[in-house]
């Protein structure tokens, strides 16, 4: 499985074992190279019917259906469903604000497990694997590559990743829309600080070109409460100007912020279709990836 | 605020605790790495209203909490009490306490009568609030008694009512004197009075000299005046006027002119039922009264022809005040009223024997005697009545026989001579003659009292009438009864304990004055002051309680009246009293009746400047004049300890709230 044996961090081989067991689907047709496990926008030789089509002149005879003509007096040619294999990029936001975390693991280290384990279960199943780190631009990038020797080059490139800078997620998703092949699987990782409303053209542009996109939102627990007894002098990890308060005086006015940012983006990603997971890092992250891949199994077979 | 513990005011400033720590606490900030700005940012944005008023509401009530424990400790005091006692105890407490029998009034409640009413709440105030020494002035207010506080206490509710009228400034005089002669420290005056007109006279000139007299003190002197100032609407009080005996064709009989006055405010048709005892024997008749008085001229009552001499008492129902509703009176035979005119010019007093000699009224002897200076030795002084000296003001042996005269009660009238002198008698003397072609009439007089007084009926005397063709002025220390347009007084008075010496700036003679040619006024004139002067020959006759008495009262003996009164204050309390070969009605005072009360701005002007308060209160209340309200603040602060405790609360979560349970373990699938 690692032809280095190099161990990763971010890598249990217990919890990669367990969600062998869960296959990844992608919830659209997605156009990939070689022959896989996921629906293909074109009719192929796989042995699920698709349907009846006239015979035109220069089809394939052997594809004749003879009973039918029989039946009907009239050529039709029997055509079946082709399966293929897609192209997950898994987009790991590396801005300052990943650093973040409860005493046991941060944000980025959760996105970093995240990013390995869908990874490491897209390689197992002959897809290809490609990432992008996101900060306030795209600070690294490797393409969807379905080799396995490739995807220790990602793994490298995760281990590699380093908290910093602001959020740019809007503009490089916009440019990864572009530049991603059309019908592949988009995975993002992030905090999503940024206006609710700035995702949503990126959100749309991605469907636009047909992009399967699924989103981790990576919250603390302790982001969303702001528990805090004693006056803070909060210090802005993507650098921008600290903040004095006193957190019971402005509790209330802050869940209440957090509160209509979570409903504006719960608006967004409904109307964008995206497969949305909140995600509080003081969770095992197996479960949120089981979670992830029942529900895809679920909502699989639309082509 | 006044506190009985002061001192832990000193720690007021604890008040402040709250905010300290709040501060203290705002400088023991953390410092944190966050990611969420932009929730912060959100939230510093949003308006500070309720979170920011309820930061404030918490401040405040731990604020009040500590205020109202310190205010507690220090054991406020409350009722009127604000400026008394606000730096701590006082080294003396002086009780001003009013006797008169207007404070005999009660209220509409059971708990007794101003004066008692007050007594008590000045003890119960002395208990509250302590003072080392004790000085109780009261009653005719010029020996002050200073005792320690405990027997004070015990003394206090003892003093009893008298039917002299108070003479306040005469009592905070005392005060000041007693005070300035004893270097007193810090020193609080009480004062309970019913604050009538006739006890505190605030057109006093005493009043001025007693103002700056306090202010002239080094320590701040502090005055409360708890006043009784409620009238009883209802309330009647009788008084006679006159208890004359007449004989008949077979017998004799006795006339009783009396008045009974209803108090301001009462209106309505009553009934009232008098009774008179003589002797023993009792007599009723009832009058029906509709206006604020009521004159009963001559009612005959029967008498023993043999009975020349007696005294009697008429009573009314009780009513509000029964200190009015009695009055005793004294009669006999009546005493020839023999007038002494010195004069130079035996012709030109012809006008003054004339009004001398004339009776008012049938059964009286009215005589008048005419003598220059050189024949006044061969005068039997101690049956003079009035004198009217028109001669140069008499010196040395002439004087002190005057003296004498007005000492026993006698009178004096003195006209200007021909030649006025340099001479001097009682602090005044005459200038020069001066014509006034304008002949002045005269412009002011006091026709509430002395020899211009009104009528019976409440009719003035027409003094605006006489015209003063030539003026001798009268200068000194004398009280002006009537002046004339442009200022010049014509008639004025020396103020003397008994008896009466009168000034008249011009004569009767018509090229002087119009007196003689408009008589009445000066007739009546005459005829008044000669019945006061025989007043004191008679030898039963009516006195005002509290006024000087030409005999000593010790000697006297009681014969019917208020027997809680001790011999040395006979002359204070109503009753007959027998001295010598005399018998003496004694009774409240006539401005006693329907005293108006001194309005609350007047009196508040009477104390401008010094440190004074006032304290209303109803005869009969129960309630104390002061209490500790401590129960109160410390009830204020549980009340802000609880408030506190509510603003602290944690808020409940919203059970729909995005940020809980069901966000954290659900996955938001499109």
């Amino acid at each position: 499985m690692f032809p280095d044996r190099r161990s990763r961090s971010f890598l249990d081989p217990a919890v990669l074992s367990k969600l062998a067991g869960f296959p990844l689907h992608a919830r659209k047709p997605m156009q990939g190279t070689v022959s896989g496990r996921h629906p293909s926008p074109h009719r192929g030789s796989s042995v699920e019917f698709a349907e009846y089509r006239k015979y035109v002149p220069g089809d394939d005879l052997r594809r004749l259906d003879w009973r039918a003509y029989g039946r009907s007096d009239r050529f039709y040619v029997k055509e079946f469903e082709a399966d293929t294999n897609l192209r997950c990029c898994l987009v790991l936001d590396t801005s300052g604000s990943m650093d973040f975390g409860a005493p046991k693991i941060s944000k980025i280290e959760y996105g970093r497990k995240l990013a390995g384990a869908i990874g490491y279960l897209a390689a197992q199943q002959g897809d290809a694997v490609g990432l992008a780190c996101v900060a306030d631009g795209l600070v690294r990038t490797v393409p969807p590559r379905r080799n396995p020797a490739h995807l220790m080059a990602v793994f490298d490139v995760l281990e590699q990743a380093k908290p910093q800078g602001t959020t740019g997620l809007a503009e490089v998703l916009h440019e990864l829309a572009e530049t991603v092949r059309q019908r592949a699987l988009v995975v993002i990782i992030s905090d999503l600080f940024v206006e609710p409303e700035s995702l949503r053209s990126c959100f749309q542009h991605l469907r636009f070109r047909k992009h399967d996109v699924a989103v981790f939102h990576l919250l603390d627990p302790l982001e969303l409460n702001l528990n805090f007894h004693r006056p803070m002098r909060f210090l802005d990890m993507e650098g921008g100007p600290a903040i004095f308060a006193e957190p019971n005086e402005i509790a209330d006015r802050y869940q209440k912020a957090v509160r209509e940012y979570l409903e504006n983006l719960k608006a967004v990603v409904l109307e964008s279709a995206v497969d949305y997971h909140r995600t509080l890092i003081d969770e095992a992250y197996e479960q949120v990836i089981i979670r992830f891949l029942v529900g895809r199994t679920t909502s699989q077979g639309v082509r | 605020m006044n506190f009985l513990q002061p001192l832990l005011l000193v720690a007021l400033p604890l008040v402040s605790l709250p905010i300290v720590i709040h501060l203290i606490n705002q400088r023991r900030y953390q410092t944190v790495r966050w990611a969420a700005m932009m929730f912060l940012l959100a939230a510093t944005r949003m308006s500070r209203g309720y979170a920011r008023l309820r930061q404030w509401l918490i401040m405040a009530a731990r604020m009040a909490a500590i205020a109202g424990l310190i205010f507690a400790a220090s054991r406020p005091l409350a009722q009127g009490w604000l400026g008394l006692a606000a730096g701590g105890r006082t080294d003396t407490t002086i009780l001003v306490i009013d006797r008169s029998p207007s404070m005999e009034q009660e209220g509409a409640a059971a708990g007794g009568t101003k004066r008692e009413t007050g007594l008590r709440r000045l003890k119960s105030a002395l208990e509250t609030v302590g003072s080392p020494k004790v000085v109780i002035i009261d009653g005719d207010g010029t020996k002050p008694i200073a005792i320690e506080l405990s027997k004070a206490l015990a003394a206090i509710t003892e003093i009893g009512p008298t039917s002299a009228s108070s003479d306040m400034p005469a009592m905070l005089q005392s005060a000041h004197d007693y005070i300035k002669a004893n270097q007193a420290g810090r020193t609080d005056i009480w004062i309970c009075s019913d604050v009538r007109a006739n006890d505190w006279n605030p057109s006093d000139a005493r009043w001025q000299a007693i103002h700056e007299g306090y202010q002239a003190f080094p320590n701040t002197v502090r005055f409360l005046l708890v006043a009784y100032a409620a009238p009883a609407p209802e309330n009647l009080s009788v008084r006679v006027s006159e208890a004359r005996r007449h004989v008949t064709g077979d017998g004799a009989e006795l006339l009783v002119s009396l008045r009974i006055t209803r108090e301001e405010g009462g209106d309505g048709r009553i009934n009232v039922p008098l009774q008179f005892e003589i002797a023993g024997a009792r007599s009723e008749t009832a009058i029906e009264m509709t206006g604020p008085h009521y004159d009963l001229k001559d009612y005959r009552i029967p008498l023993d022809k043999t009975r020349e001499r007696g005294w009697g008492k008429v009573s009314i129902p009780a009513d509000a005040n029964r200190a009015d509703n009695e009055f005793y009176f004294a009669f006999g035979p009546p005493v020839a009223r023999r007038t002494l005119i010195v004069t130079e010019d035996p012709q030109a007093s012809r006008p003054l024997q004339l009004a001398a000699e004339v009776t008012p009224e049938p059964g009286l002897t009215c005589t008048a005697e005419i003598v220059d200076l050189g024949q006044l030795s061969s005068v039997d002084w101690s049956i003079v009545s009035l004198v009217l000296w028109q001669a140069p003001l008499p010196e040395e042996e002439e004087a002190e026989r005057l003296r004498a005269l007005v000492a026993r009660g006698g009178q004096v009238i003195f006209f200007p001579p021909k030649t006025p002198g340099n001479a001097t008698t009682f602090g005044v003397h005459w200038t020069s003659w001066r014509d006034d072609p304008n002949q002045a009439a005269v412009e002011n007089w006091r026709g509430d009292q002395d020899l211009l007084m009104h009528t019976n009926s409440g009719a003035a005397l027409p003094v605006g009438q006489i015209k003063v063709r030539r003026i001798c002025a009268a200068e000194g220390t004398a009280t002006p009864l009537a002046t004339l347009r442009g200022g010049a007084t014509l008639l004025s008075r020396v103020a003397t304990d008994l008896g009466g010496v009168y000034f008249c700036s011009t004569t009767a003679a018509p090229s002087d004055s119009s007196l003689a040619t408009d008589g009445v006024v000066f007739y009546v004139m005459i005829q008044r002051a000669l019945r006061a002067g025989t007043g004191s020959l008679e030898k039963n006759r009516d006195v005002s309680a509290g006024l000087p008495q030409s005999d000593n009262p010790e000697q006297w003996k009681r014969l019917a009246g208020a027997s809680e009164a001790i011999s040395t204050e006979y002359a204070l309390h109503r009753g007959v009293y027998e001295s010598g070969d005399k018998v003496l009605a004694v009774n409240r005072p006539a401005a006693e009746d329907a005293a108006p009360v001194v309005s609350d701005d007047r009196v508040a002007s009477l104390f401008r400047g010094l440190d004074f308060s006032r304290v209303d209160d109803k005869a009969g209340g129960a309630g104390s004049l002061i209490h500790e309200i401590w129960r109160m603040f410390l009830i204020f602060m549980i009340i802000a300890m609880i408030m506190e405790a509510a603003l602290c609360l944690p808020r409940r979560q919203n059970q729909a709230s995005p940020i809980s349970a069901p966000m954290r373990r659900e996955s938001v699938v499109a």
